[in-house]
Parts: C-alpha cells; structure tokens; sequence
C-alpha cells in the first residue's frame, strides 16, 4: 500500500503528513511544547510523542542480522527473524546500497498503527510515550499491521503467541534482564557489530533521511574505503603483491 | 525452553522421493556439524568403499545449536560431508563447509540438518518450507548457472520477495510470515561434466568448494535445495546469550571500525575493511558484509554488484593473473572472474593452482596452440576476465583442455604426463590428496600433518593467522609484533587446553619433529572437528589466541566457545570436554578412511615439499615465513623460509603421532583399545570385520 494510493486529490492528507513525503519535517513541527496535543488536518488528537527513535545507517549495515536476533530472543526467548521488530531485507547479487534495506518502526508522531485499533491494544506508553502494544487487549485483527504505511509492515502478527507486536525500544524484554526503553539500552543497538544503529531522543525530520542516517561521518570509515572511498589495491602490507 | 536444537533431522531418499525424520537427540552427543554427520554416515552409508557418485554415498549437510543463534562468528556456517570426488588417488570421505544464512533458514524450518541419500530418477530440487518437504522438478533448472537458479526458485517460492514485503509462508496466517529469501543451495550448470571441480554455492558468494560436493549433488540428479522458515531457534538462557554476546563485542574486529588499533595482522583480510581494500579495483564503493550473526563482516557487496560476498581465494585465484597483466595493480577483471567462478559454481581453490600451474606452463612454452599440452584457449589474454571465461567455460563444456581438467587437476596432469615431475619441482602446487597448496607443510608444519593425516587440506586458521601473518607482515615492514614471541608462547600455552605446552608452537628446525608438533597437530584436529566444524565457530574469527582488543591481547579462546554453546543448550561442556568430542569425531574419521584403504605409507607429500626449499609462489599470497622459534632457551620469530621436509624425520613424527593417538604405528590404523576408550566399540568390530583393525602392539 503506497501513500499516493490514499492521497486525495489536491488535498493533504493524514497519511501524507504522517510519512513525511516531499520532505516534509514533522519533527520540527512536533518540536518543543506543541508536541502534548496538536489538531492533524483531519480532526484527529495527536497523541504523545515518543521520548525515542531509532536511526539506522544502512550503508553502514553489514546485514548480519543479529539486530533481528538479539530482537526476538531478548523479546520472546528464541531466535526468530519472522518475529523480529526490526527487519534486515537484502538481495545477495543486489547493488549496493540498494541491496540492503533496514525497516525499523519509526514510533511515528502520528501513529496510524494505534489510530487503526479498535480496543486501545496498540497504545503510547503513558510514562515514555513509546508505541507498543497490550497484548491482553488485542483480539488479533491486525488492523494495526494494515495501517502500517511502511514496507515491511513495522506493526506484525506475532503467529505463534497470536497477538500484534511491534518495536517498543525494548520496554519489555522478558528475556533480557537489562532497563530498556529510551532511558535504557536498546538489544538491537547493542548487538549491531557495525554501530550501524543509533538512537536519539530528538524526533526525526518524517522523511527517510530522517530515520536513515549518515553514522560513518567522524570515523575512519572512509578511510577503510568503504562507501564511496577510493579503492586501494595493493596498499603496503596488504601482503597480497607477489 | 530449549537447548538450541529443533529435534529433527530431515532424512531424504532421493531413489524413493520418502522423507522421514531421524530424532536429532540420537545423535546431540557429537555436537552438531560434522560430529552428527560423521555418525549419520557411518550409520546410514552401508557400503563406506563406494564412490562419491554412487548412489548408496551418503551426503549430510547440517548445522548447530548454535546456529541461527546470536552467537558470533558461528551462526551462518554449515557442514557438509560425504564422500568427496576430489582427493586424488583416493576421494576420501571428506568435508567442506560455507557461510551465509541456509543453517539459519534450515533451523528455523525446524530442521538441525538433512540427510542425502540415494538418487533421484530425474533432475530435481528440494523445496523445503517449515515442515513441509516436497521434491520439484529441475529439468529447467539444470543447465542454470547458480544466481540464475537461486532466481528461480526465489520467483518460486514467494517468500519475502524483491520489495522486502511481508510474504505468507505456507499460506495460513499462522504457519508465519517473513521478510526474508529463501536460502538456496545449488551446484552450476549441468555440474555432472566436471564434479571434482563443482562446488555447492549459497547467494552470491558461500561456497562449500573442496571435495567436488557439486558433482556429488548432480551424480544424485539434485540441482537445489531451497529452503524458508518461520520458526525459532528456542535456546535455553537467552540471558546468558546476550551477555555473552556483549561480552564477545569488546574483542570484535568489526566492532572497531570506528576506532581500529594499529595491530599488524590478518584482521584486515577477515574483518572490515578487508576485501574492501583489497580485491576490489579503483572507484568501487561497498560495504561490508557479514554471514547472519557474524562480527566480522569479511566480505563486501559492491555499488556494481561484481564481487558481492566473495572473499579470499575466490579473489587470489586470479589476482596474480590480473596484476601480471596490468602493471601490478587489480583491476575490475579480478571481481569478474570471480562472479564467473561463482556463478559456474567452481572450486577457486582448485582454480589457484590450475592458472599458477598454467603461468608457468605458457613460460616454459609447454602448453599453447600445439604445444606439448595443445590447447586453444586465450593465453595472450591471461589475466583478463576473457581467458577466465574461456577456460570455466571450457571445464564446464568439457571442450579443449578443459575436457581434461574437469576429471580434476591431479587427474590432467597425470593424463599430460607431467603430474611427477611438476610436482617433483613445485610448479604444481599440489601438496596432498590432489588438493591445491594452501599453507605450506615444510614451514606451518603443524598445517601439513594435519592435512596428510586428513582428507583434504585442513583449512584451520588457528596458529596461522596470529603466528606465520603477524609476525611475517611485521617483518616486511620492519616492525615488532606488539605480541612477542616469548609471550605468544605464554598466551598459546594458557589457551591451548587440555596439552598447554608452549613448545606446540615451536616452529625450529628441531621443534617441528618434536611432541610439541604432535600436540600442536592433534589440537588443531580435534579443535577443527568438535568446535570448528561440528559446533561450526568460523575458522576466520575462531580458534581466538591473540586478540589486540582483548585484554593484554589475549582473545576468546577457551572461555567463548563454550560460553555460547551452553548458553544455548543449557549444559555445562567444558572446553576440555568439546577437545575430546573432537578426538572421537576424528577417530571415527579416521576409521571411515581406514576402510576406504587408508595406510601410512600413503600418507605422503608431494616430492617438492621433501626436496625443494620453501618460497613464496606456491600459492599466490604465500610469503617469507616468519614464525615463532624457541632457540638457545629464548623465543623469537625467525624466518624459516627456505626449509625442506627431512623424509626419515617426518615419518618418525608420523610414528609419533599414530602413538600418541593409541594408533598402530605400522599401518596408521585405529586399534580397539584407542577406539574402545572414545566409546567407539562398534567402530571396531567394523573395522575388525573388514581386517582393518591396528594392532595394539
């Protein structure tokens, strides 16, 4: 489902506003004291802005994966891609950088995960306004995982405890005994063997250079010739000259 | 809660297309890997004297507990064994394993590994989706290079696709969706014309190239195996898997990319930036890449896509080549030719010594357009992707030279008439078995006896990386290790547990015909088959002894490995314990080859390892070797190139290591007592049946 298929002609719409297409920096909007309880154009109550984000920097990522085992195994015991918050897709014969994609939920200001469900299952959290869900109150009609306007869905069916689930910045992790949240250490952060992860209290610009950020500027990134650098063939003590 | 294994192997008779399920806990007493497919086979391969293109060879392909698991450096490999079609004079049962993310797929299906037998009636692939198994037709898949039949089968399969979209598996809105591709494991096209050669081939880049384990698949008419799952890895202490995790993050290599010390040492080949620098030529922008749960992230994908996910030998066959032709530097030929070698879904190994052989073959005017060797192949065009294509393409048509060289490279040779005299003077690296020169046996010697004693080239990093790299790059570059060799040899003796003796890394004239070179062999061999090839820990991130991000520079090793393992299975093995597991699995190893007609009179080197001095050239990275030696009371690292194999001396360690391992001396052979003591007695009577049991006296 793409955001242009919702958009009404001529007109703005929640959908549109939420995402951030055409660059538009919800973020900024957000900012500061208006952040509590701001009118969207079609008459629905903004909710509490999640106290964190989670940035990636996908021309960093490795695509190793353990973001999405750490995920699962911190959250439900096993190592499970399929039940993963935070989603690596790739294509091994890709181009890079087009051959990596990192979906992480973006805790959007304007959640359409929670609007979409019906008993308040998919909530923000009153203490740190992290999107998350009460299992208990879900009845499984995975509205929220429809209304997700992103590819892939960040709200997900969890099919074997069969209730919604999507990434609460690891407020609960059952099987990792560690304070999470946005005032803790996230499992996907601290697994990412690349730094390729980061967080930030700030809201994002609602674009995906907001969420999709540069994390090898102020490294030697470059100078390990990675993304864009120069190759070095045969630099000294590369041992390889015969 | 679980111990990290799915409880179920999956058993494929490919004569009567019957799946069953063997219950994995028969076996968890061997590991995983290579231990429970060493057990698989000797249970299910009746006939262990076969050849590897008969149907009643046995091929298992299997993973871990710790596979699909946050373990580092361990999740993404997987074991294959059976036996092979490469060793020459003898296709030995052997082994290869590769990395990628198909052990991952495979557990989370709910499978620790499959089974292999028989052959089918017509080409097919294995479509396995969680539980479900089902046999598919690959006539049209047949003469597809490998990316073009990962292609199909993932346009066939739909799963997580192109868009990255969630994808129904099994099409019930419980039976779990996923973002992700199935993982494919192929042989190239039409793979039966050249099996000694055929590899088996994973995404872009994972292979499992030695031991012809391609033409083994296409002698069984199974082109594929793809595979899709949904479930979990369940382990037993998530808790003490993260933590272990976190703990292993401070000695990552990747980890410091942001912040990388100055260490000399092979970390810039198997870790960021890697082949970044290395094998990709001017202007390419890349990543890194890494197998699913890795820290090291050794390999790249490319902003042309060439080269994606390659690494080391997939690259170094045609380096030399490709500098030689243009002015010393590598050029975008290199990636080509090895998207070629990958895509025909060939042995770059194997490949190495073929273009070393053939550089100095068109020097001496031996081999050309009627030529002793006759062959119209470009060799003006050596080192351009052109002459790479044309020789692949003719070992995998079987035209021209290729014809010969499809049988395999010792076989050609011998067909030539120059397999003595080539390997008498080293122009053909070729050490043991058949197998293309890796480290060299007159120098790592440790390398060589655990090779000559195996099945193939061992391939275990261990003592190389930190012992031969280090100290022989800081020699060229006029600098001092940061790690001496006196505390090289403190920090080898504390980690290489249970033998602990600093002399198993004295590489002195006099120090490898000693006990130490026995131990140093037979720690590397059982390491190699418990924790390395059964428990599946990465051979370029594990054994850990010299760490430069580990405290004092000591790595992981021998606190990691079993760390993570019982964090997933919930018991308490002990490092020691996992050694002699790796002792057993080898034993049983070595029985399998005993009955194929192994003896020590054939365990031998090639002629110029006895009568040719030692240099670079054999390989095409080899350099001076510098190595730790303990000489007049005092460690240092000295050159040691130059040196030969003294015949009487290596025969004596040979003796030494056969009693060492309870073996009988004269024949190399496993005597019941050593075989009762590993709980191996029907190993014995086996042995016994076929009058192949050693003598205890």
């Amino acid at each position: 489902m793409s955001d242009q298929e919702l958009k009404e002609p001529n007109q703005f719409s929640r959908r549109e506003f939420i995402t951030g297409v055409g660059g538009m920096g919800i973020g900024a909007i957000f900012a500061g004291s208006l952040a509590r309880m701001l009118l969207l154009p079609d008459d629905v109550l903004a909710i509490p802005a999640s106290s964190g984000y989670l940035l990636v920097d996908t021309k960093k990522c490795a695509g190793c994966t353990s973001c999405m085992l750490a995920c699962s195994m911190t959250h439900h015991g096993q190592s499970n891609l399929s039940l993963s918050r935070i989603q690596v897709t790739q294509d091994p014969f890709g181009k890079f950088p087009d051959d990596i994609g990192i979906a992480q939920c973006r805790q959007c200001p304007y959640p359409s995960c929670v609007e979409a469900c019906p008993t308040g299952a998919m909530h923000a959290d009153e203490k740190t306004g992290v999107r998350t869900v009460d299992v208990s109150k879900c009845i499984g009609c995975e509205r929220c995982v429809n209304a997700c306007p992103f590819t892939p869905g960040r709200a997900l069916w969890n099919f074997e405890e069969k209730h919604a689930q999507k990434c609460d910045l690891c407020l609960n992790t059952p099987h990792w005994n560690h304070e999470g949240g946005p005032e803790g250490v996230r499992a996907c952060e601290s697994v990412c063997p690349m730094h390729a992860i980061s967080f930030t209290t700030q809201i994002p610009v609602q674009s995906d250079e907001g969420y999709n950020v540069d994390l090898r500027t102020g490294t030697p990134w470059t100078q390990i010739k990675f993304d864009g650098a120069v190759g070095a063939t045969g630099v000294a003590g590369s041992g390889l000259k015969k | 809660m679980g111990n990290g294994y799915t409880g179920k192997i999956l058993k494929v008779d490919l004569t009567t297309r019957k799946i069953e399920e063997i219950p994995t806990k028969k076996y968890e007493s061997w590991g995983g890997g290579h231990g429970m497919g060493s057990a698989i086979f000797w249970d299910l391969c009746k006939d262990k004297t076969v050849k590897g293109t008969d149907p009643g060879n046995v091929v298992t392909i299997m993973t871990s507990p710790l596979s699909g698991t946050l373990a580092p450096s361990v999740s993404g490999r997987t074991e294959v064994q059976g036996i092979g079609l490469q060793g020459y004079p003898t296709a030995w049962f052997t082994r290869s394993n590769f990395g990628g993310r198909f052990s991952t797929q495979l557990k989370q299906a709910g499978w620790d590994g499959i089974a292999l037998l028989g052959k089918a009636n017509a080409p097919v692939w294995l479509n396995i989706v969680n539980g479900t198994v089902t046999f598919e037709d690959a006539t049209p898949l047949w003469g597809l290079d490998t990316r073009e039949t990962q292609e199909e089968i993932w346009a066939n399969v739909g799963d997580g696709g192109e868009d990255g979209s969630w994808s129904e598996v099994g099409g019930a809105r419980d039976a779990g969706r996923t973002t992700q591709r199935a993982a494919v494991l192929t042989i190239g096209p039409n793979a039966e014309k050249y099996g000694p050669l055929a590899a088996l081939i994973h995404d872009a880049g994972n292979g499992a190239g030695q031991g012809g384990f391609g033409g083994v698949f296409a002698s069984k008419n199974l082109k594929a195996i793809s595979v899709i799952g949904t479930g979990g890895v369940d382990i037993a202490n998530p808790q003490a898997m993260m933590e272990a995790r976190l703990w292993a993050q401070k000695y990552a290599y990747a980890g410091h990319a942001d912040n990388p010390n100055t260490y000399v040492g092979m970390q810039g080949m198997s870790a960021p930036p890697g082949n970044a620098i290395r094998m990709y030529s001017d202007g390419v922008k890349s990543r890194p890449q890494s197998c699913v749960g890795c820290l090291r992230s050794c390999r790249g994908r490319t902003h042309t896509g060439s080269g994606n996910e390659s690494s080391c030998i997939d690259f170094h066959w045609f380096t030399p080549q490709d500098k030689q032709a243009h002015g010393g530097i590598i050029t975008e030929n290199t990636a080509a030719a090895t998207d070629l070698i990958q895509r025909y879904g060939m042995n770059a190994s194997t490949f190495m010594a073929i273009t070393l052989w053939f550089q100095d073959l068109i020097a001496m005017g031996i081999i050309g357009p009627g030529k002793e060797i006759d062959s119209n192949l470009p060799f003006s065009a050596f080192g351009t992707v052109d002459f790479a294509r044309a020789l692949i393409k003719s070992i995998a048509e079987n035209k021209d030279i290729g014809a010969d060289l499809a049988q395999g490279l010792p076989q050609a040779a011998k067909k030539w008439g120059r397999y003595e005299k080539d390997t008498q003077s080293g122009i053909l690296p070729i050490q043991e078995w058949g197998y293309a020169h890796h480290y060299d046996a007159r120098t790592e010697v440790e390398w060589g006896l655990a090779s000559v004693l195996g099945d193939r080239d061992i391939n275990g990093h261990d003592f190389d990386f930190a012992l031969y790299w280090t100290p022989t790059l800081c020699a060229m570059q006029g600098k001092e290790p940061d790690v001496s060799a006196e505390r090289a040899a403190e920090i080898f003796a504390k980690k290489l547990v249970p033998f602990n003796d600093p002399m198993m890394i004295d590489y002195s004239d006099e120090g490898i015909y000693s006990d130490g070179i026995v131990k140093a062999t037979a720690w590397l061999v059982y390491y190699g088959r418990f924790w390395k090839n059964s428990i599946l820990y990465c051979d370029w991130a594990w054994a850990d002894f010299i760490n430069p991000y580990g405290p004092d520079f000591e790595g992981m090793t021998p606190d990691g490995e079993p760390k993570f393992l019982n964090a997933a299975t919930g018991g308490n093995l002990t490092f020691e314990q996992g050694m002699n597991i790796g002792r057993k699995i080898w034993n049983l190893d070595r029985a399998i080859w005993v009955l194929q007609g192994r003896h020590r009179d054939q365990e031998v080197f090639t002629g110029y390892t006895y009568d040719q001095p030692s240099m670079g050239g054999q390989t095409s990275f080899e350099l001076p070797y510098t190595l730790p030696v303990y000489e007049d009371e005092k460690w240092s690292f000295k050159s040691v190139a130059g040196r030969k194999l003294d015949r009487k001396k290596f025969e004596d360690v040979k003796t030494m290591f056969f009693k060492f391992e309870g073996w009988d001396p004269t024949t190399g052979w496993p005597t019941r007592s050593s075989l009762h003591g590993l709980g191996l007695d029907d190993v014995a009577d086996e042995l016994e049946q076929a009058g192949k049991l050693g003598n205890a006296s």
